[in-house]
């Protein structure tokens, strides 16, 4: 007998349990202020937040964050994501932001590759004010239907604690975080 | 092998040491206490998070059958391992397939619990953790002590001594943002170039086949990205029925483990990269075991948070490894003895039955219920130690009959007066670290009686 069928037999052995699921979960109370919410969590988080009207804007403030660094704008395809470990700066769109953690929902149809926002040295996201959900149930509503094959929320630089429970940003992932509110 | 009590007294021999491990899972504790307050539906989602589990649990093997077929058809290889030596097995084999000689891991209770590390350096395969509190126990040969914070036994000194020995930093440098780049840069040569990565799973989300991975550091994706072969290894417990449950459970598990709002990174992996391999091994090693035993079943809710290792009076001054297992605390005291109960029968005992690890179990486990119920079991397979057996035997015959508890309370406080030294000396357990108090003149029976 396979392992399969061994395990699921197992389970189909035991005595019937009728318990239903509890349905969707609805957060108590939508914030008034998601945008406010949403910086305030990005503080928590560790990143640094920068609000302008557009890219241009934006231009003037991150050559200020990050001078004399290579900056990585493309979205084209990387097929091979070792060749992006030279990029010191990696600047991605996000689909929406969450407000209760600072998570931006990124998707590997919007990356180069899907090791791009872990393997640069610092990254740069771009989310409209006007995308930002309260909490993660409104965040998966809103993800009902579309599927990626690749997808995460991320919430702030790359960090450990594992010294002795010291804070280090920078562990394996992203060394620094800079949203951009458009 | 010490039991747990013999092992924490060598814990404890270094006072400093045991009061900076206390006060910093306490630390860690109260941080939770606070985000968790900042959410007023905090208690409404700790019960939704039990329901789903207990609705899952109830179906799991219709939701492992969903699970199983929507993976597959999003192009992942499903693999079922009954014990932990098939789940090694299966990890080799893919493994001998693509002629890799080194692989990177990111953390994996499942793994821990499997000993697949000791398994695949025997068959010559050099397996990297990158977790970084793993990286560090894995260069001393120690396990972790914490699922979460692996290193939390070790002082900063400590670590720059291994971090010396191993990757050559300079002897006596012990600074956590030196150390962590210089393993940032040393494993970055392993993430660029392994053939194959080994992951856990947090969440199996059987409605589209996909496996949410949680981490801080980013080594599961670096590792899972770079990598031509993925391999995730999971319990068959990990299962949810929704994708929308992930809403609760993503808002549970880090306020719980450490204080933080989310996870920096919670991956979502439904397909394989273009040529890129996916396999998951789904693994029971005594999970349908524990799930037939309704006393027990409750155990399977857990989503490896932590927060009862944090709030235990009893892991906080004893440290992780005193519990001889890959999951230690209130926890792996309650999941330990279903993999062997004559290796464990220490570990329900290691509890003061406080119930606080119940109290901030995100999936609402009732941890020290379960520990007490290990408790009448072990006893009743006449597992316990003699003394304890005896002892409880004495005490059951006394506590029922009135005559003899009424002199041995006299004789006890006539003891503890007149000759301290009898209970007072190295026999008497209860003396170790503690001053005896001192004996009341009267019973509160004869006090109640005689009370004007």
């Amino acid at each position: 007998m396979s392992s399969r069928s061994e395990i699921l037999g197992a389970i189909q052995a035991l005595e019937k349990r009728e318990i239903h699921h509890p349905g969707d979960f609805k957060s108590y109370k939508a914030t008034q202020d998601l945008v406010g919410d949403f910086k305030n969590s990005l503080s928590i988080v560790g990143a640094i937040c920068i609000e302008a009207e557009n890219k241009q804007k934006a231009e003037a403030r991150l050559s200020e964050i990050y001078p004399d660094l290579l900056r990585y704008t493309s979205h084209d395809v990387v097929t091979n994501g070792l060749e992006l470990e030279a990029v010191d700066v990696l600047e991605i769109d996000g689909l929406f932001g969450v407000a209760e953690n600072g998570a931006i929902w990124l998707s590997d149809q919007f990356l180069p590759n899907r090791v791009a926002p872990f393997i640069c040295q610092h990254l740069v996201i771009y989310v409209a004010k006007s995308e930002i959900v309260a909490t993660l149930h409104e965040a998966y509503e809103r993800l009902d239907g579309h599927y990626a094959d690749f997808a995460l929320f991320l919430s702030g630089p790359s960090k450990t604690a594992d010294i002795e429970q010291s804070l280090v940003i920078g562990a394996h992932g992203a060394r620094s975080l800079t949203i951009i509110l458009t | 092998m010490l039991n747990h009590a013999e092992a924490s007294e060598k814990f404890i021999e270094d006072a400093e040491r045991t009061t900076w491990h206390d006060e910093t899972l306490w630390f860690v504790r109260s941080k939770r206490d606070k985000v968790s307050k900042l959410l007023p539906e905090w208690e409404a989602l700790r019960e939704q998070a039990s329901l789903i589990k207990d609705h899952t649990l109830a179906n799991l093997g219709q939701y492992l059958i969903e699970f199983e077929s929507n993976a597959q058809k999003n192009g992942i290889k499903v693999h079922w391992a009954k014990d932990a030596q098939e789940h090694n097995e299966i990890v080799h084999s893919i493994i001998s397939k693509h002629g890799g000689k080194a692989l990177v891991k990111s953390k994996s209770m499942l793994t821990e619990e499997c000993h697949l590390n000791e398994f695949l350096t025997k068959k010559g395969v050099e397996v990297v953790d990158t977790d970084l509190g793993e990286r560090i126990v894995q260069f001393r040969n120690e396990v972790p002590s914490h699922i979460v914070l692996p290193a939390i036994h070790l002082k900063k000194e400590d670590v720059g001594e291994t971090f010396h020995e191993f990757l050559g930093t300079p002897k006596g440098n012990k600074d956590p943002q030196f150390l962590t780049e210089a393993a940032r840069q040393h494993l970055r040569g392993y993430f660029l170039g392994a053939n194959v990565a080994i992951t856990g799973v947090n969440f199996a989300v059987a409605e589209t086949g996909e496996f949410v991975v949680c981490t801080n550091e980013g080594n599961a994706d670096m590792g899972a990205h770079l990598a031509k072969v993925h391999i995730a290894c999971m319990g068959i417990e990990k299962m949810i029925p929704k994708r929308k449950d992930l809403g609760v459970f993503l808002r549970l598990l880090a306020r719980s483990a450490t204080g933080q709002l989310i996870t920096t990174y919670s991956s979502h992996f439904a397909k394989p990269r273009k040529g890129q391999e996916m396999h998951i091994i789904l693994v029971d090693n005594g999970r349908t075991r524990q799930l037939a035993r309704d006393e027990f079943r409750n155990s399977l809710k857990c989503i490896r948070c932590a927060a009862c290792f944090n709030t235990c009076p009893v892991y906080r001054r004893s440290g992780g490894h005193s519990y001889h297992q890959p999951v230690a605390g209130p926890i792996g005291s309650i999941l330990a003895p279903n993999f062997d109960k004559s290796a464990n029968v220490d570990l329900p005992f290691a509890s003061t039955l406080c119930g606080s690890c119940s109290n901030v179990c995100p999936v609402k486990i009732n941890i020290h219920e379960q520990l007490w119920f290990w408790r009448q079991d072990l006893m009743k397979d006449g597992l316990a130690p003699l003394g304890k057996s005896l002892s409880m035997k004495g005490m059951a015959f006394m506590f029922s009959n009135p005559t003899i508890f009424k002199m041995a309370g006299y004789m006890g406080r006539l003891v503890m007066r007149f000759a301290p030294f009898i209970v007072n000396n190295s026999f008497n357990p209860w003396f170790k670290q503690r001053e005896m108090p001192e004996a009341p003149k009267e019973s509160f029976q004869s006090w109640y009686k005689n009370r004007k």
